[in-house]
């Protein structure tokens, strides 16, 4: 439940400037991609990846992000636009010369080479010597811990085994750039995220680019430097993960990315960056950020997080409400309360848990929150 | 209850009526068979007791059935030779006395014995188990088209590929041809049997003629090959059963011509199976298959001649006898004057010699 | 048990030791190089055995006897008529010889004794000897078949070599269409599977007919050609009736045999595979040589061992358009079986056919490993 906490803090040491093109080390210029002529599953997408980044598209399936990455390596050639990699366009370079490395989802291991044989594929058709391939997968599996596994098959190994096998043999090459394909969507899930940290250290050791594609917004969350939300074909935020779970520019991203609450409203008077939000059905105002909306009368969802909602405090700076209590769900650190809120059934609170909390399911509470944690956003 | 045994229950039921004493006769299958219902079983006191089995010929399935006590056919139709080893086996039941005293007589009495002598046939062991049916031979055909001017008309012509070019259609086995093959040598038809029995070298006389068109021959394995391949133009002659050539002029309006000259008659008999589960109605229903009359019948559906002599006079009489009003005679292998040009298979010389001159003629096929 | 069956017949000489056992122990007596012809005793045993022994046991001999040497049949049976007329009338004779030799002047051709020879132990490797165009001379040493009757080696050469052609044209053909099959979307793959399944549902007769009727000399093919100038109106192509139609149609019947199995083995096969080759540095024929092909092994072995071992056996198909290079071994078998009786040659043929199976199948596992065939 916490697991957002932790990136939130580790992303925010970072700090690149993606606003100056010149230092782009991957760059998307206007790409489309249709694959019957009629239907864009990418559209107009522009972005930009420095050196080192380690940066992850996320979003459900079918949502373009897949087709994205298989751009990127040579897999599929974009409709219109073009993709530069370090400056150069690779719309006409063929997959195999690419030097882009890639973990498959399901690994894509060659069944009938060894280990050893798998990683020194690469390197065999590049007509790297013979001693030097072998110690360069020696290093590459003692990388990934498996030193002693050079001469087994992969089906003689765990799926986390093989998973790090696909790792090293992405890697050995020395590729300029490494893209991962949900590489770890076959693993359960303490395995998952342990090999979610492996990932990351080996980034951070070796500090190579990374392209990564998932759907699972924890995993984006724990690894990247930067996510990139896809929806529809568009990429509907780019940003580090603190600033997408603080400061999500719509809707979609706002409901995708942790746990949120919604209030639908119109904007009813607009003051700079706040405006204030008549409630459908009368349930009162809210004053919140104006993040996507535009004028009076617009139509509008707010979106508040569960964590920012306090009870029985009330602040006449704040917006106050009444909630009546439908759950609560005990879990330890806090308490879950699943509220009724002007309309909304589904109205999550978290309530640390200080020992003092005594309403029952059925009982009133008083919320408040602060407008700067209220954004209206589209609808 | 297993699925099996379910379906042979339910086969049971369906097939209960037939399958009650029904006699089994296992047949050739296609034309043949078609003719031998009409003819034997239609006529027959109670059609539905006969049941018609096709198989490839051969005594390998008999055999079979009788080593293993397992027998399922009653009567079995063979050629003569097979009809000589499955008596002498054992494979087929000595009735001798049996056919001497149910056989139905000729107008004037003749056994079905003298019915046969009087065809030019001699007696073999085949006909203690088995009464007769009918004549087929190889017989040579051509389309008249082919030939602008001169027609060929007898073996010589056909072993001569300079006078008639063009390719010739010959079965893949030995029987017919190499006994044709001394006809055009200059052998006179009726002696052939003896010149091979009598003759040391007779055999390598005969492969030394079909050296001669060996280079122009196109092998047919299947009865249906030598008349797609006259029609096509592959060939310009070939050897046939006489049977097929019969239907294609008389069914689909074709206008072969026979030679017949050198034609080999064959003889085909109906056997007792030894332990036959139906003996009694197998006898009864082998009487009235091998009648004069039932022998003509048959000539009706399809050209092949009775073996008993006095099945030609029936035909003879009854003009047009065949389908449509056309006229069968023309047609009849064993009219008198082309019994005088034709080859009279010896089955016990091939039943002596068969197995060998058949590995010959496949080497020599194949060089 | 039928295997069983099947070797124990391709020795077995057992029945006409029973009908003859006195005739066969006095032959073994016989001292060729002495005389010319067997002793008196050897016809006297002859003489009762033929006068006294079950008539159909007798037949059964018969048919054997035959194949040692043609003409036993009507010699034996001719004998035997004169034989039981004797008997009939108690009139035994003083001289058997002089008696057979009067019956049937070939008693006094020392051939057909040399013939016996074949016949007089229980267990025999004859027929394997047969099998392989060798037979026995008067002293029981193998030699080869007369000339002209030379067919078995030439037969079994031409069979494997058959059966070998035939596997690697199926393997050519059949792997790009296993392919498409295991590629293409579902719509199209299903109905070219309907396309590789229809010959199934085809009559073999009609589907051999029908590639007659494609490749003779006026055929579709040759009109073709002629049509098109490329074969000029006397030049036509003789297609068929020959080896070459033998090859067309065998592959083609025996083709789905092969696009199943590696259909099933491509199948499995991940569309990654090919990509991540090429992710990782290798051309598409590297990637195709190095990642795809191995991985389809298992499918290739499957589909030709399949493909052999049936075309092995095949004989309908090859005799209705292989013309004069139409018989191949199951011919024979099958001939023997059915025509001739003669079970003993039919067998060894059989287990012969399956020593050759065994020793592909061998040579198969120790290049392959049996354990990587895979048939779905």
């Amino acid at each position: 439940m916490t697991i957002w906490f932790r990136p939130v803090i580790q992303a925010s040491l970072q700090i690149f400037n993606m606003n100056n093109p010149s230092q782009s080390f991957v760059k998307f210029e206007k790409i489309d991609k249709s694959y019957d002529g009629e239907v864009l599953v990418v559209k107009n997408l522009n972005l930009d990846i420095a050196k080192g980044e380690f940066v992850t598209m996320l979003g459900p399936s079918g949502s373009g992000k897949t087709t994205t990455l298989m751009m990127l390596a040579g897999f599929e050639t974009p409709t219109n636009g073009e993709i530069f990699l370090d400056t150069k366009p690779i719309s006409k370079i063929p997959p195999y010369e690419r030097e882009i490395g890639m973990v498959f989802q399901n690994y894509a291991l060659f069944p009938h080479m060894t280990v050893e044989e798998n990683l020194s594929f690469p390197l065999e058709v590049r007509k790297i010597p013979k001693p030097e391939t072998k110690e360069k997968v020696q290093k590459a599996l003692d990388m990934v811990e498996l030193g002693n596994f050079g001469t087994r098959f992969p089906a003689q190994l765990s799926g986390g085994q093989q998973q790090r096998v696909a790792l090293a043999r992405a890697l050995v090459f020395e590729p300029r750039l490494v893209l991962m394909d949900e590489p770890l969507g076959a693993l359960d899930k303490n395995l998952r995220e342990q090999m979610q940290y492996e990932i990351k250290h080996i980034h951070d050791r070796i500090g190579i680019t990374v392209v990564y594609v998932t759907h699972d917004q924890s995993e984006a969350l724990t690894m990247s430097n930067r996510i990139a939300v896809f929806n529809d074909g568009v990429v509907q935020q780019l940003s580090t993960p603190d600033i997408l779970y603080e400061k999500p520019e719509n809707s979609f991203v706002a409901k995708f990315i942790g746990e949120n609450n919604t209030l639908n409203g119109v904007v009813a008077d607009v003051n700079g960056d706040t405006c204030t939000v008549e409630l459908d059905n009368g349930f009162g105002k809210v004053k919140a950020l104006k993040v996507n909306v535009n004028d009076k009368g617009d139509k509008t969802q707010l979106s508040i997080r569960p964590e920012r909602v306090t009870i029985d405090s009330t602040n006449p700076e704040s917006n106050n409400f009444e909630g009546k209590i439908q759950e609560l769900i005990y879990l330890g650190d806090h308490i879950r309360a699943r509220l009724n809120v002007c309309g909304n059934d589904e109205f999550i609170v978290k309530v640390p848990n200080e020992g003092s909390f005594s309403h029952k399911e059925g009982d009133l509470l008083n919320l408040s929150w602060n407008p700067d944690d209220v954004r209206a956003l589209d609808i | 209850m297993s699925k099996f045994t379910k379906a042979f229950l339910f086969a049971s039921i369906i097939f209960a009526p037939f399958a009650a004493n029904a006699v089994t006769v296992a047949s050739w299958g296609g034309a043949y068979t078609e003719s031998q219902k009409k003819a034997y079983a239609d006529t027959y006191s109670d059609p539905g007791s006969i049941v018609f089995e096709n198989y490839n010929g051969g005594l390998g399935e008999t055999r079979a059935q009788v080593e293993s006590g397992n027998v399922t056919w009653d009567l079995v139709d063979v050629l003569p030779a097979d009809a000589i080893t499955g008596c002498d086996e054992g494979l087929f039941e000595d009735i001798s006395s049996e056919i001497a005293s149910m056989g139905v007589p000729g107008p004037d009495g003749e056994s079905i014995a003298e019915d046969m002598e009087a065809n030019g046939l001699n007696y073999h062991s085949g006909w203690d188990c088995c009464v007769p049916q009918i004549f087929w031979t190889y017989v040579v055909f051509y389309d008249p088209d082919a030939f602008p001017g001169e027609k060929p008309d007898s073996m010589a012509d056909f072993f001569d590929v300079e006078k008639f070019p063009g390719k010739r259609g010959i079965h893949t086995w030995a029987d017919g041809i190499i006994q044709k093959a001394l006809v055009a040598d200059g052998v006179a038809p009726n002696a052939v049997p003896t010149v091979f029995a009598n003759q040391t070298g007779a055999i390598d006389r005969a492969f030394e003629v079909m050296d001669k068109i060996k280079d122009h021959v196109v092998f047919w394995s299947a009865g249906s090959q030598p008349l797609e391949l006259v029609k096509s133009g592959e060939v310009v002659m070939a050897v046939a059963y006489n049977g097929r050539v019969g239907a294609a002029n008389l069914a689909e309006g074709e206008n072969f011509e026979y030679i017949w000259e050198g034609q080999v008659l064959d003889q085909e008999y109906l056997c007792l199976t030894t332990g036959a589960p139906n003996r009694e109605a197998a006898l009864d229903f082998m009487m009235h298959a091998s009648s004069p009359a039932s022998q003509a019948e048959q000539a009706k559906y399809i050209t092949y001649g009775p073996m008993r002599a006095s099945g030609i006079p029936i035909i003879e009489a009854n003009e047009p006898w065949g389908p449509g009003g056309v006229d069968i005679m023309p047609h009849m292998p064993n009219t008198p004057e082309r019994l005088k040009v034709s080859i009279v298979n010896d089955p016990q010389w091939w039943s002596d010699n068969g197995a060998e001159i058949s590995e010959r003629y496949s080497a020599w096929m194949g060089n | 048990m039928p295997i069983g069956d099947m070797l124990f017949r391709s020795v077995d000489d057992s029945q006409i030791n029973g009908v003859f056992p006195n005739t066969f122990n006095e032959y073994k007596k016989w001292d060729k190089e002495k005389d010319e012809l067997p002793p008196e005793e050897v016809y006297k045993a002859l003489f009762e055995e033929l006068a006294y022994g079950e008539k159909i046991q007798i037949g059964r001999a018969l048919t054997r006897m035959n194949y040692s040497k043609s003409g036993w049949k009507s010699l034996i049976k001719t004998t035997s008529r004169e034989i039981k007329k004797a008997v009939k009338k108690d009139e035994l004779p003083n001289n058997y010889k002089e008696f057979l030799i009067t019956a049937n002047e070939k008693w006094a051709d020392p051939t057909f004794w040399y013939a016996m020879g074949q016949m007089v132990n229980d267990a025999t490797p004859i027929y394997y000897w047969n099998a392989l165009d060798r037979t026995y001379d008067q002293d029981q040493n193998v030699v080869m078949q007369d000339e002209k009757r030379r067919i078995y080696i030439k037969t079994w050469i031409k069979t494997l070599k058959i059966s070998v052609y035939v596997t690697i044209f199926c393997l050519i053909l059949g792997f790009p269409v296993a392919h498409l099959l295991a590629n293409l979307p579902l719509r199209y793959s299903n109905l070219l599977m309907i396309f590789v399944l229809l010959p199934f549902w085809t009559s073999l007769l009609v589907r051999t007919t029908a590639w007659i009727v494609m490749l003779q000399q006026n055929g579709v093919i040759n009109g073709i050609l002629v049509w098109l100038g490329i074969l000029s109106d006397d030049g036509r192509l003789q297609l068929v009736y020959n080896e070459t139609g033998t090859l067309i149609a065998m592959t083609q019947i025996l083709l789905p045999f092969m696009i199943l199995p590696l259909y099933s083995v491509m199948r499995v096969i991940p569309k990654s595979h090919m990509r991540a080759a090429q992710n990782l540095g290798a051309k598409p024929a590297t990637a195709f040589w190095k990642v795809y092909l191995p991985q389809t092994i298992p499918g290739m072995s499957a589909g030709g061992l399949l493909v052999f071992v049936l075309a092995i056996g095949y004989f309908i198909t090859p005799e209705l358009v292989g013309g004069k290079d139409g018989k191949l071994i199951g011919h024979w078998i099958a001939y023997h079986l059915k025509t001739t009786l003669n079970w003993g040659l039919c067998a060894a043929l059989g287990a012969i056919l399956l020593g050759v199976m065994l020793i592909f199948y061998w040579l198969y596992n120790k290049i392959v490993g049996i354990d990587n065939i895979k048939l779905g």
